[in-house]
């Protein structure tokens, strides 16, 4: 089963990506990318939590803490204006190296 | 997140610590609600290692760690204060000494002026087959260069001023002149000496120094008969005039001529050369109306006298070359009077350079002597980088342990390497702070020594500014990497195993290479030391002692300048008659003459002499002195034929005069000189009748050889220099002189009283920084030097306890163990020696230029340096010596 942090740069890309649809807690995130990828690619809670810890210091998401639906206080992240903008621009690249590394793969 | 949030959280460690371990902690939970605890547990892995990755993330982590390092470097530091202490002690000396002499160097030769846009300010000088034409007499900077020409840097007022209105190659051209006395005086007060420079009117528009108070000059004010004004400086209008706004209405007389104050020039202008305090500006044309009044009566400017620096602003983008180029034609057309036929080369051409610290302020020896002295600091420094590693790393060697024990703990080696370095930065940094503090004191005392026997307007601007700041900052981050690395590296490269081995003792020590090796770089270093100091020293000494033909001891100067207080020529002669009357009846004086060039103080006249019957001849020139009644007596030179200058020859302007037997024998090698008469210059070949000849004296160096001279009657027109020979130490009748002078006229000051001594030492100042720095720097060098052998043999002894317990009790006596300890001393000061005399020789091969009357290869001084290293090499070896040798054999072994 491939790991989404093995991809340089994709972790971030798909913590963004969950993140564009409102906040969420860590756990929430992992269950979300595991979910939506029909349980292909999986999180390691090693990986993800530097890696929300990161784009917080890198001002692309702000984190608070709040209440659960649980209603235990968990840690939520948001995106922030400027994770917003990267998020954009991520994901055009994205699209772009993509396609090109399958058409490379088609053609040789 | 702002950085203002990150430095907070980086203070909140602990609560940010927590909220990671709550986060994991939920983590863990929500997925053991979905799978059981143990399946969420394996899935998450180590939760403390998750923790740590995340607080890693940020750049918080390693300002924390570093934090956290530099606290228990701190603790660690504070567990070892002897230690501690002496480190930065040694630090403090080394990085003052360089940041002392750093802070000279950079206000007498780097610094670049304080006025707006230095960088594009050109100095515009001349080079010249012979004087230019008309030129007579030439001021400022002007000496003979390569090929023979001249080269001179001014020009005469009002050719400056035609230039200066009629080019366009420049954005400007300002004049200035070099600095002379003028006496001020402000409102009812005594009048005092200051400095005055005569600049033209554009001068501060032109430099970029616009005044704070009032104005700048009008180009109407630089015009001989318009009413005389000046602009002082900043310094003298907080001090002579407490700062008051209403300077400009203020009544001050200089030279006793009314004068209106127009502005007050920024704070810290000191003029255009660094170490010269200008506290008067006037315009060129005011230096006739602050001349002395003469019986002729005619006041205008002498073209024939060339005395007017120039210095001009670049225009945005105009090169230099472009500009000199352009201005150099314009300048070759007027320099030649109209209709003149003048040869090509006789026509001087310009010259540029760049104006940004202004004009030199030091000559070119001086200048090297503060190198030289840059560069014996940072060979004391490296010394004290050797020793300072040397003490790390015998702390490091005690501190094995605890590395090895962090290592096996997890820790990782570039973090103990980091952990040693930061430890070394800290040191460092605090060695640098004290440093910067003697340093600047340091720098105050070498800046007195430097200027002795200069007034207030001799001053270099020392300040500890950012860019001292920057140097000992960077010299401590230097150092630090010097004499941290040796003890990080060991630190890092340590070896669980290693330390448990050590733990059992070994009979033999541990071979010390590296410490031994540092041992070794310092008396090597201090070997150069040692050769500077010698060779300085002694060439300091050569030319002391050198013979200068007359008495120095019990001889001193008094001068005042009654033009000044507007004495007239006619007045003056008089006025020094009773002067020096009431002078010789001090007790204390045995004689007084007059002269007009004081022995060795820096100033002279030299003439060429024009022989009746001989073809003139450029090389027939001799160095021409004034003196009274009596001169020759006081200062202690003997006559050897004829008579010499009375005051007969002074009332009766008769020719007589009276050369030395230098110049005798050069021009008369075979016949008495006495009745023969000469002349001056192109016109006249019998002004002049030999009625006497002295001995030979050094009129203005000691360092060239001697060179004929020749002494006319003095009949004083301006300064008067009284020779003062005394019965008892001169420096004590300074005021008894002061008070003789005020009460002939109170209205003459004392402009300056100097002994021959001290004038001679002015005259060497720059041998005696070297002489008497070099020693100090050399003393030091061995101390410390001797201070690192001495450790690292009771080190060695003290690792050794075991083996020479066990040497003793086989047999070996006191005298062996003693001698076994000398020899390892003096193999470390071979060791020393090799890798020293090549770092020697470059040393002194360095200072050549500032040695008198000695090689860069002194045998005498080699053979001081050596003997002087040896000795201290076995006295620094006695006590570990003596150690080792009161080692009790059975005590020792029984410690096993």
């Amino acid at each position: 089963m491939p790991k989404a942090d093995n991809l340089q740069g994709a972790l971030e890309l798909l913590v963004m990506k969950i993140l564009r649809r409102g906040s969420q807690h860590g756990f929430a995130i992992s269950a979300l990318i595991r979910q939506s990828s029909d349980e292909i690619l999986r999180v390691e809670a090693g990986s993800l939590y530097p890696a929300l810890h990161r784009m917080t210091e890198a001002g692309l998401l702000k984190a608070e803490w709040r209440m659960s639906d649980a209603g235990r206080r968990a840690r939520f992240y948001e995106l922030t204006a400027k994770g917003r903008r990267t998020l954009e621009a991520e994901e055009k690249k994205w699209h772009a190296v993509s396609a090109a590394v399958a058409k490379v793969l088609r053609t040789t | 997140m702002g950085t203002w949030s990150r430095i907070r959280r980086t203070f909140r460690a602990g609560s940010h610590h927590a909220e990671i371990d709550e986060e994991l902690r939920f983590h863990l939970e929500m997925d053991a609600a979905d799978h059981g605890a143990r399946d969420a547990r394996l899935r998450l892995g180590n939760v403390a290692r998750i923790a740590e990755d995340t607080r890693a993330a940020g750049i918080v982590e390693w300002i924390e760690s570093s934090l956290r390092d530099a606290l228990y470097g701190l603790r660690q530091l504070r567990k070892t204060p002897a230690l501690t202490v002496a480190v930065i002690a040694s630090l403090a000396i080394g990085i003052g000494a360089n940041s002392a002499i750093f802070t000279l160097i950079d206000a007498a030769i780097l610094k670049p002026l304080p006025v707006n846009d230095p960088d594009s300010l050109v100095i515009v000088e001349w080079t010249n087959d012979g004087f230019p034409p008309g030129a007579t007499n030439i001021n400022g900077d002007f000496r003979e260069i390569a090929g023979g020409r001249l080269q001179g840097s001014s020009v005469n007022a009002n050719l400056h001023r035609r230039l200066a209105r009629e080019q366009h190659a420049f954005a400007a051209i300002a004049g200035v002149a070099d600095p002379v006395n003028v006496a001020i005086a402000v409102g009812g007060a005594q009048a005092e000496q200051v400095s005055a420079q005569y600049v033209s009117a554009n001068f501060f528009q032109g430099v970029g120094a616009a005044p704070i108070v009032g104005r700048p000059f009008d180009a109407d004010e630089d015009r001989v008969g318009h009413e005389p004004v000046a602009i002082v400086s900043h310094r003298l209008w907080v001090t002579r005039f407490g700062s008051d706004r209403s300077v400009l209405d203020r009544a001050v007389r200089i030279n006793n001529v009314p004068v209106r104050i127009v502005g007050v020039a920024p704070p810290g202008f000191f003029g255009l050369m660094a170490g010269q305090w200008t506290d008067v500006y006037a315009p060129l044309a005011a230096r006739v109306a602050f001349s002395p009044p003469s019986s002729t009566g005619a006041r205008s400017e002498d073209d024939s006298d060339w005395w007017v620096r120039q210095i001009a602003r670049l225009d945005p983008g105009m090169t230099e070359e472009a500009s000199r180029i352009a201005l150099d034609g314009l300048f070759r057309g007027m320099v030649v009077p109209d209709g003149a036929a003048i040869e090509p080369s006789h026509i001087p051409i310009l010259t540029t350079h760049s104006g940004r610290r202004g004009f030199a302020a030091l000559n070119p020896r001086d200048a090297s002597a503060l190198w030289i002295l840059l560069l014996l600091v940072g060979v004391l420094l490296l010394i004290v980088c050797a020793n300072v590693a040397n003490l790390l790393l015998s702390r490091s060697v005690s501190r094995q342990r605890e590395s090895a024990v962090r290592l096996a703990l997890g820790a990782s080696r570039a973090r103990l390497f980091r952990q040693y370095l930061i430890e070394s930065g800290l040191l460092a940094l605090a060695g640098g702070a004290a440093g910067v503090a003697v340093g600047f004191e340091f720098a105050r005392e070498i800046h007195l020594l430097f200027q002795t026997g200069r007034d207030a307007s001799n001053a270099f601007d020392l300040n500890v500014d950012w860019r001292t700041l920057t140097y000992a900052f960077a010299l401590a981050i230097g150092t630090a990497v010097l004499f941290g690395l040796a003890p990080a590296v060991r630190a890092a490269r340590s070896d669980f195993g290693d330390v448990l081995k050590a733990q059992t003792r070994s009979v033999i020590g541990g071979r010390l290479r590296l410490p031994r090796m540092l041992v070794a770089i310092q008396l090597a270093l201090c070997l150069a030391a040692l050769v500077a100091a010698g060779l300085l020293g002694r060439s300091l000494a050569n030319l002391k002692w050198t013979d200068i033909g007359f008495d120095r001891e019990n001889l001193a100067y008094a001068s005042v300048n009654p033009s000044r207080a507007g004495y007239s020529r006619e007045r003056i002669g008089p006025f020094g008659d009773r002067v020096r009357g009431e002078l010789s009846r001090l007790p204390g004086v045995a004689r007084v003459s007059a002269v007009s060039f004081r022995f060795l103080a820096g100033m002279g006249n030299n003439g060429l002499m024009n022989f009746a019957g001989r073809p003139l001849d450029q090389g027939n020139r001799a160095n021409m002195n004034s003196v009274g009644e009596g001169f020759f007596e006081t200062v202690g030179i003997p006559l050897v034929a004829g008579r010499t200058i009375d005051a007969r020859d002074i009332r009766q302007e008769s020719g007589a005069v009276v050369v030395d037997e230098m110049f005798a024998k050069r021009f008369f090698p075979n016949e008495s000189p006495l009745g023969r008469r000469f002349g001056l210059g192109f016109q006249n070949n019998s002004q002049y009748e030999i009625v006497g000849v002295v001995g030979n004296s050094r009129y203005n160096t000691l360092r060239e050889e001697m060179y004929p001279t020749m002494y006319e009657a003095f009949r004083p027109s301006g300064t008067i220099h009284f020779a003062i020979r005394t019965t008892m130490d001169p420096a004590r009748l300074r005021e008894a002189v002061r008070r003789t002078i005020a009460s002939v006229d109170a209205a003459v000051p004392v402009t300056e009283f100097h002994t021959q001594s001290a004038l001679i030492d002015r005259h060497l100042r720059t041998e005696r920084l070297l002489g008497i720095l070099s020693g100090a720097f050399g003393v030091l060098a061995l101390a410390l030097a001797a201070i690192g052998l001495a450790g690292l043999l009771a080190y060695a002894v003290a690792r050794r306890t075991n083996e020479i317990g066990i040497r003793m009790a086989v047999g070996a006596d006191r005298a062996d163990v003693i001698r076994m300890v000398l020899r390892e001393s003096l193999g470390l000061c071979g060791v020393g020696l090799l890798l020293g005399i090549p770092c020697a020789y470059a040393v002194a091969r360095f200072l050549r230029t500032a040695l008198f009357q000695l090689e860069p290869l002194d045998p005498r001084t080699a053979v001081f340096a050596l003997a002087t290293l040896l000795t201290v090499a076995l006295a620094a070896a006695w006590i570990p010596a003596r150690r080792a040798a009161s080692i009790d054999p059975i005590a020792a072994l029984r410690d096993e």
